[in-house]
């Protein structure tokens, strides 16, 4: 990649980025916001940690092609579930996830 | 995080130099843009031919995740000025939005400046692994799926830590089944997004029924 087609690319990601990440909360912030909204906002973490989980998790062509390949990374989930409920560690579940996931990959050939 | 940032920053750094990316690109990108989706998208579009523009935008449709985030805190930063609420939230990303989040929700001494710290700390750590890794190169070889797994654990602690109540289930299985959908119907670049939102939907409607 040139330094020119770098710099486009960026210029354009960058200003998209300042934007999602900015225009919400400047304009929502200080305002009575309504119920509804306000319910709707406190449903964001469980519903987008949840969504970042299954994208990570779910991959439906390997489902099909390698169904033993695509069981690894939800064993793996379970047990760093597990983990994360008993410790509610981040740092645990990623090391206790990503020993499970090698030792997994490994075990499934 | 500062952790699970070095160990999936070093890769993200590597894949970045093998499409050509100078070490100082890699740093900063990381250091401004900072979205491990986005910039793993960006070397592997690149070297299956995609155009730059086309990179673009499904690098700008992935990261449309982060509007999402940025409403979530709007309610905890009523106090603090327009120039600090700025600076917080351009450095948010996943990961950070969970802990922050989460410390803001339990209402503890938690403010808009230990949350811009926090940012800025990860950042930090993001941008000078992904640096490490692109002056490396392809000296080392990594195990790329099981370092990024380390990733998916966070959010599964963060996914779990979550207060138990019926239509926080609800949202979450709205969700999964809202990026089940897209995958199947070849829209993975904003699965991430319309999952959320599919999630947020299936917890009001949840909270509406119930209620009635």
């Amino acid at each position: 990649m040139s330094t020119q087609e770098f710099l486009f690319l960026y210029v354009a990601i960058l200003a998209t980025m300042a934007v999602w990440r900015c225009a919400p909360i400047l304009l929502l912030r200080g305002r009575q916001l309504p119920e509804r909204m306000e319910s709707a906002l406190g449903l964001i973490p469980s519903a987008a940690f949840a969504a970042l989980v299954a994208n990570d998790l779910i991959q439906p062509a390997t489902l099909t092609s390698d169904p033993v390949a695509a069981l690894v990374p939800l064993v793996a989930a379970a047990i760093v579930f597990i983990v994360a409920r008993k410790t509610k560690s981040l740092v645990l579940c990623a090391v206790v996830g990503m020993v499970c996931y090698g030792a997994l990959v490994y075990l499934a050939g | 995080m500062v952790l699970g940032y070095l160990t999936i920053g070093l890769p993200c750094g590597v894949m970045g130099a093998s499409v050509g990316l100078k070490p100082w690109m890699c740093l900063l990108l990381s250091a401004t843009f900072y979205s491990g989706a986005g910039q793993f998208m960006i070397p592997s579009m690149w070297a299956a031919g995609s155009p730059v523009a086309a990179i673009a935008a499904s690098v700008a449709l992935v990261s449309s995740r982060q509007a999402l985030y940025s409403a979530a805190f709007a309610p905890y930063v009523k106090k603090a000025s327009k120039f600090q609420t700025i600076l917080f939230a351009l450095f948010v990303t996943d990961e950070s939005f969970g802990v922050n989040l989460d410390l803001f929700a339990r209402g503890v001494d938690w403010t808009v400046a230990h949350a811009t710290v926090t940012n800025l700390v990860c950042m930090a750590s993001w941008a000078l692994a992904n640096l490490a890794g692109a002056l490396l190169g392809s000296v080392v070889s990594l195990p790329v799926a099981i370092l990024s797994f380390g990733m998916t654990a966070i959010f599964i602690c963060l996914l779990a830590g979550q207060e138990e109540s019926r239509s926080n289930v609800i949202a979450a299985l709205g969700a999964v089944a809202g990026v089940v959908v897209c995958k199947l119907a070849g829209l993975s670049n904003v699965a991430i997004l319309v999952g959320a939102l599919v999630g947020v939907c299936a917890g009001l409607a949840f909270r509406g029924v119930t209620r009635h």
